[in-house]
């Protein structure tokens, strides 16, 4: 029923070399208000979307064999194997050629060195299984905290070996578990080390983006929340929808919308209040009868995606609440749960994280399970401040296996990324964000927070052409209504 | 009366020559096992060869993965692993004292 409206690229003036955001686009033009009468009977202009060439690149967090037998040592080993080549190189480049890279068994007092390890921090506030049994004579029960960081954490660095307590010039409270990293410096008498300077691995080596003709858009989302007691979101939601569609607004809108080339869906598509844990706890004679709650969140979500494949492309990402697995990487949700959606070819259901090639450019992204979890154990609080670290540290997620679920892999730690993305991003944040960074070799990255829509009412469009990335807010009582840049569709 | 004592008499020199022979048939055996011994400890040689490579902290954890799972592992990330580990490993990648880890036996 969607598909008698088609639509075209708009034609871009020859000035447009210039920023051109979507709101330029869509922005009304004379004579084609909504207001004005109708011009004649006939159908009106029709805009084509134009196709984008598409290859989905996320092979590598395809999990296969599913073997729980292993221990996380192996990821751990795996990662130091993978970095320390990147890391002694990067060393060598900061601190000259021929600086001493050591191993800590090697390791001599005084002596001025570089060594390559895995960071540990040692947290008295981080929830422990083994703590909570072995203190169960006299049970304190533990607050529920946002941050688990206290002024007794301890930075140890660790090789193969051993292992050393890290002093001097390093942000303890910014650092997290699992991330490799060279530290220069000298052990100090009472056998710590002490940090002169660190090095992260830094952005990996990017291919060059193609130059494009026109600008094309992909629309990113994420936290839908689907399902949840309170559905103020459905209204942004359904309008959204409309407007990628092209079903809202005059031709000029119609015409922005026909630039939009893709829809990511970044995680959380449910509500957390889907997962109901009262199944489990109640005896079965009283919940015999009662119906799982994401299964009619699941049969809404189908109802929404028709509408926009029937359209245009979509990738569809799991996130922390929806029904998959729980330990990254989240393998692609079931086809069989979206019955009516899924006989389009338009639908792609991917891993979280996600890689894809957009025309040509490069996108990588989770869900922001990653993000969030970091953001618990460590000082840092915004989440593009965390994305770019993870980028510095050329990590998806260093706490996994630590404090995120993680799959048992031993071969290779898929989370290492290989190439620089063009753009990388995360769901489910608090706030919409975005920053354009360069790495050392001209890289050229769109860091992109993506807000949670249920909350935020706000998705984010980003241009392949300029790497330019802005909000549209569904909302007409949004709290940050004197953003520039945002497009207000309001009743 | 005298038939009867000398077929008792034969039938138990009868019996007693049987015995002996039977010893006798016996006596060749012992051969196979010193054959036996020597695979031994060729096989012995080869079972210490794959445990020091076990214990080689270079090719990270040893537990949970078979041993040819962590040579390749090792070879992917430029660790120059024996080559003569993964001859072994190929001709004698049935028996699963060969192909699994010294550690293989006792639970996690």
């Amino acid at each position: 029923m969607f598909a008698g409206i088609r639509l075209l690229p708009v034609r871009v003036p020859s000035g447009s070399s210039l920023t051109v955001m979507f709101s330029d686009l869509s922005a009304q033009t004379e004579g084609s208000s909504l207001l004005c009468r109708p011009a004649s009977e006939d159908q009106g202009p029709v805009f084509e979307r134009m196709s984008l060439s598409y290859s989905l690149c996320s092979d590598q967090y395809r999990v296969g064999e599913r073997s729980f037998s292993r221990q996380y040592a192996h990821i751990y080993a795996a990662r130091l194997m993978q970095m320390r080549p990147l890391l002694s190189e990067r060393a060598q480049q900061k601190w000259g050629s021929n600086v001493l890279i050591r191993k800590l068994c090697d390791l001599q007092t005084g002596e001025q060195c570089c060594i390559v390890g895995t960071l540990f921090k040692r947290m008295d506030l981080q929830p422990s299984i083994l703590r909570e049994i072995s203190d169960e004579h006299n049970l304190l029960p533990q607050p529920a905290r946002a941050k688990y960081i206290s002024e007794t954490d301890e930075l140890i660095l660790e090789d193969e070996l051993q292992r050393i307590k890290l002093e001097g010039k390093i942000d303890r409270d910014k650092c997290v578990t699992g991330s490799v990293i060279a530290i220069y410096g000298a052990e100090r008498n009472d056998g710590k080390f002490t940090v002169e300077d660190f090095c992260m691995a830094d952005l990996p080596l990017q291919t060059p983006r193609p130059a494009l003709s026109s600008d094309r858009f992909v629309l990113l989302a994420s936290g839908l929340g689907l399902g949840s007691s309170h559905a103020d979101s459905m209204l942004g939601l359904q309008l959204l929808i409309d407007m990628v569609t092209g079903q809202l607004g005059d031709q000029g809108e119609q015409s922005g919308a026909a630039t939009i080339s893709r829809v990511l869906l970044a995680g959380n598509l449910l509500s957390q209040s889907t997962q109901d844990k009262d199944a489990a706890t109640k005896p079965k004679y009283l919940t015999k009868k009662t119906q799982a709650g994401s299964v009619e969140a699941i049969r809404l979500l189908d109802e929404l995606l028709l509408q926009l494949v029937a359209s245009l492309p979509v990738d569809v990402m799991p996130g922390q609440f929806d029904p998959t697995n729980y330990t990254l990487p989240q393998q692609p949700l079931h086809r069989c749960m979206f019955p009516l959606s899924s006989v389009y070819p338009t639908l792609q259901l991917s891993s979280n994280p996600y890689i894809a090639n957009i025309d040509g450019v490069r996108f990588l992204g989770t869900s922001g399970q990653n993000v969030s979890d970091i953001q618990k154990y460590s000082s840092m609080d915004s989440h593009l401040e965390i994305l770019e670290e993870t980028l510095r540290l050329r990590h998806l997620a260093p706490t996994a296996p630590d404090t995120l679920g993680c799959y048992p892999f031993y071969q290779k730690d898929p989370f290492i990324l290989e190439e620089c993305p063009h753009v990388y991003f995360s769901g489910s944040a608090p706030t919409f964000d975005s920053k354009l960074i360069k790495g050392p070799d001209g890289q050229e990255v769109l860091l992109v927070t993506i807000p949670e829509f249920s909350s935020t009412q706000t998705a984010c469009l980003v241009n392949l052409r300029t790497l330019e990335c802005e909000p549209v807010s569904f909302s007409a009582f949004s709290a940050d209504e004197d953003e520039e840049s945002e497009m207000n569709i309001s009743h | 009366m005298t038939t009867k004592h000398g077929l008792i008499t034969d039938s138990f020199k009868v019996v007693k020559k049987a015995r002996r022979g039977g010893k006798r048939e016996k006596r060749p055996s012992p051969p196979p096992p010193q054959r036996e011994a020597e695979t031994e400890t060729v096989r012995e040689k080869e079972l210490q060869k794959l445990r020091q490579f076990d214990l080689d902290w270079r090719f990270g954890p040893c537990t949970g993965i078979s041993r040819m799972q962590r040579w390749e592992r090792a070879k992917l990330h430029g660790l120059n692993p024996p080559e003569e580990i993964r001859w072994l490993l190929l001709q004698t990648h049935t028996d699963s004292e060969y192909s699994l880890s010294l550690w293989s036996e006792y639970p996690l």
